[in-house]
């Protein structure tokens, strides 16, 4: 904006790094701000270990390509740090850092000063901070490596850096864009659900139809070098090369098209951005319907023996998952997923499930299991500023959490039937004994999980806001206590699953199985007696939290 | 002698330090339109909160129609209906899924639920998009969904927080016509608003809190002749000779609103 010196500028942008600093003091002020931070530290520490071994994987690797002539090879390193850059922040929206910046409008901050704080504090997550890493490494392996190339790798990884930066910003944008709308976030989530599948459809593909000369596999490699030397990451890795050949026209050559292609995203952004910075609003508003005046409402569900709110809330928890495509999406990738490893099972010894078919059916049910937790540990996520309502009306909390858990319970029985069903045609049916054993191991594991699940809801809620589905960062004591449950409970059923196989009889790993389900559930019942004490002692806490705007 | 609707005693909320509600010992009688005024951060929303379950009480006690809360809480949900200041909706509902929901939650066999939410849609001309979501309601919208919500089960005392925030003059006439209706039949309302000409037009009596603790309370014609009684004695800013006061006069000479020209900000335009 005119009339905003440098000066004032540089006051804008402390200003906002101070007042995110402010929030974040505050929040340790609280026991769960507290909790949260400890956890955020834990799972920092494991992100960064993984990212320190990768960094001197692909260091060395680096190192070995140059000091050893292939610097061309470096393609096969900036393209697994590209993927990751790009894919990770998707995959795992809980440890993404989000900032709405609509918020800064009101001000009187100028556009350059707006993409500059969206830029910095988009690229505080995992990706860009390892991705970043990761560059660092190779540019230092390639420094032990040839010395000379060191600081031309150093110009060549940063802007390779900050076209990736720029190309996720790019991306989230507008997917931001496009869920901004209840229509459009619906179509986006199935396209985006697609494009995961087709994604994981890759392995058992080139598994089925991988070429089966030596000749073929040298010709389709061919194809593929000539296609990845056109994208960035070969780009990239081609300019540091032809660098390490001396040939400086067709590295600079190289290094421009790279350059080209950020300046191209960047602009991409910018329509974005601009559009932001001009304060759009879009609006939720849907066609009018026609008028149907004398169509009565519809009585709600009934089932004899189950009260009236817990069939309420029941109900209320069905409509809510078929509205929400994300939600439905997640809940069938285990069908998908089944078919997607089916697809490789014409190669016996390509895979564990071609192997071990017998496997298929528990693989399955655990991994619905796991999907299924994406709800179970934030029931009342969804209901953002309803809460309220549950904390006045007259019915137990106990009721509201049974309803829902039953939800839970149909959802996971309904697509364990799916799953055996699928597993029957695309390996082989489960024996009775693999059946028998798998459901006793899901009535151990679903009961510790929903009574886990229902604790966390109420001690660590956290609003869903679906139009933000791709940015939403999870509880992060959420995300930690997920993680040693689901430890617990894998090294639980493995130990009964590999007793039974020690013993080949599989009905011990069941009677075992059904023995841990007892106290399962009584653990689930322990705890749900204690769920109207628990909502009553953290109402405001639950009220503050999802009915926050 | 009559148990009134609502009865608190000593009733206290602190937050840390901070002294949101001190002391507030309030009387709402049976069948009254009852407006709780204050000005922002008095303690109104902290006070509507704390007599409708949403937040806990540091001390004293609340009775609703001689029910203790704290003691029977569920015995009193089941008596009043609530329009929190968020609304609590369930935004991925259509408006009848909404009201058919909330009928069952508080009891009312399926039956019922149905033929009462189709009469409050109908009521609330709200039956015309029977398949669009709350979410994609207006705001008007939502606040006739949300009253008609909050009557399904034909409360005996109705709490509103707020309920003309935000509000057109036609959904405002919807809704005021509804509640006189309600008062019409017996049933008590208990409302917050700032908006004071609505207060004085529906309201029989008032209560006035201000840095979290009760000034006033009473009819209006009470309050009115308080405030007088007050200029009188000299106590008080003097009132035009043979002017009735308003509403929103006796608010301002009750909690002392009326900010001398020579405070405001002497570098503002």
């Amino acid at each position: 904006m005119a009339g905003m010196n440098a000066a004032q500028v540089r006051d804008q942008l402390k200003a906002i790094a101070l007042v995110r600093w402010e929030i974040f003091l505050h929040s340790l002020q609280t026991t769960r701000g507290t909790l949260e931070l400890f956890s955020r530290i834990v799972i920092g520490a494991v992100i960064t270990s993984g990212g320190l071994g990768g960094a001197a994987l692909v260091g060395g690797f680096a190192w070995y390509f140059v000091s050893h002539d292939s610097p061309e090879l470096l393609a096969l390193l900036l393209w697994p740090v590209f993927m990751f850059w790009q894919f990770f922040p998707v995959m795992a929206t809980a440890f993404a850092e989000t900032l709405d910046t609509s918020n800064l409008l009101r001000f009187p901050l100028n556009y350059r000063s707006y993409v500059l704080v969206r830029v910095v504090y988009g690229a505080l997550d995992p990706a860009t901070l390892l991705g970043s890493l990761w560059l660092i490494a190779i540019a230092l392996g390639v420094g032990i490596g040839a010395p000379r190339l060191f600081l031309w790798t150093v110009i060549v990884l940063a802007l390779f850096g900050l076209f990736n930066l720029l190309l996720t910003q790019m991306v989230f944008a507008w997917v931001e864009r496009w869920l901004a709308q209840r229509r459009t976030r619906e179509i986006f989530a199935v396209l985006f659900f697609l494009g995961m599948i087709s994604l994981q459809l890759i392995g058992p593909m080139m598994s089925r139809f991988r070429p089966r000369s030596a000749s073929g596999l040298v010709r389709v490699g061919g194809e593929v070098n000539i296609a990845q030397r056109l994208l960035p990451p070969g780009l990239a890795a081609h300019s540091i090369a032809s660098m390490v050949h001396g040939r400086i026209g067709a590295s600079l050559l190289t290094f421009a098209f790279v350059g080209v292609y950020a300046l191209v995203i960047l602009r991409f952004l910018s329509v974005r951005l601009r559009a932001q910075y001009r304060g759009e609003n879009l609006s939720e508003v849907t066609k009018s319907e026609l008028v149907r005046h004398g169509e009565g409402v519809r009585a709600g569900w009934d089932v004899r023996g189950v009260s009236a709110p817990i069939m309420a809330v029941f109900e209320k928890e069905f409509h809510y998952l078929s509205r929400s495509g994300p939600m439905l999406l997640t809940l069938i990738t285990p069908i998908i997923m089944l078919v997607v490893f089916g697809i490789g099972q014409g190669r016996p010894g390509t895979g564990f499930l071609q192997n071990k078919p017998d496997f298929a059916f528990p693989v399955g049910a655990a991994y619905t299991l796991l999907l299924l937790t994406n709800l179970v540990y934030n029931n009342f996520g969804a209901d953002g500023g309803g809460i309220q309502f549950f904390l006045v009306s007259p019915a137990k909390f106990r009721e509201i959490v049974v309803g829902k858990n039953l939800t839970h319970m149909a959802v996971l029985a309904g697509e364990m039937v799916l799953v055996w069903i699928g597993v029957s045609l695309l390996f082989r049916r489960p024996s009775l004994a693999m059946t028998a054993t798998t459901i006793a191991g899901i009535l151990f594991a679903a009961p510790l999980n929903l009574a886990v699940g229902n604790l966390l809801s109420l001690y660590a809620p956290k609003k869903i806001a679906f139009e933000t589905f791709g940015r939403q960062r999870a509880s992060q004591v959420t995300v930690l206590t997920s993680f040693g449950v689901q430890l617990i409970v894998f090294a639980l059923g493995a130990a009964v699953f590999m007793l039974g196989r020690y013993y080949r009889d599989l009905w011990i790993s069941a009677g075992l199985f059904l023995a841990l389900a007892a106290v399962s559930f009584g653990i689930y019942f322990v705890v749900l007696g204690r769920v109207d004490g628990v909502a009553q002692r953290r109402r405001e806490i639950l009220t503050s939290e999802l009915c926050k705007a | 002698m009559d148990i009134p609707a609502i009865r608190t005693e000593h009733l206290t909320r602190r937050f840390g330090e901070l002294v949101a509600v001190e002391d507030v010992n309030l009387e709402v009688a049976s069948g009254q339109f009852f407006g709780f005024l204050g000005p922002n951060g008095a303690g109104k929303s902290t006070t509507i909160k704390m007599l409708t379950g949403l937040l806990a009480p540091t001390s004293g006690t609340m009775q609703i129609l001689g029910i203790d809360f704290e003691q029977q809480p569920v015995d009193v949900k089941r008596q009043i209906g609530v329009v929190p200041e968020g609304m609590a909706l369930f935004g991925r509902l259509t408006g009848a899924e909404y009201l058919n929901f909330v009928g069952r939650m508080y009891g009312l066999d399926r039956e019922t639920a149905a033929k009462r939410a189709g009469e409050l849609l109908e009521f609330m001309q709200l039956a015309d998009q029977p398949k669009k979501l709350v979410t994609d309601y207006s705001h008007g919208m939502q606040k006739k969904l949300a009253l008609a919500a909050a009557v399904i089960h034909g409360p005996k005392i109705l709490f509103l927080d707020e309920p003309f925030e935000g509000v057109d003059a036609i959904a405002a006439g919807t809704l005021k016509s509804m509640l006189q209706r309600m008062i019409a039949r017996g049933a008590t309302i208990f409302l917050t608003s700032h908006v004071l000409e609505i207060v004085e037009r529906l309201c029989s009596h008032v209560a006035i809190i201000h840095k979290g603790r009760l000034v006033a309370q009473g009819s209006l014609e009470e309050l009115r002749a308080g405030v007088e009684a007050q200029a009188a004695s000299g106590d008080g800013d003097q009132l035009a000779p043979g002017k009735k006061l308003t509403l929103e006069e006796i608010f301002l000479h009750t909690v002392g609103g009326v900010r001398s020209a020579e405070q405001e900000l002497s570098w503002l335009g």
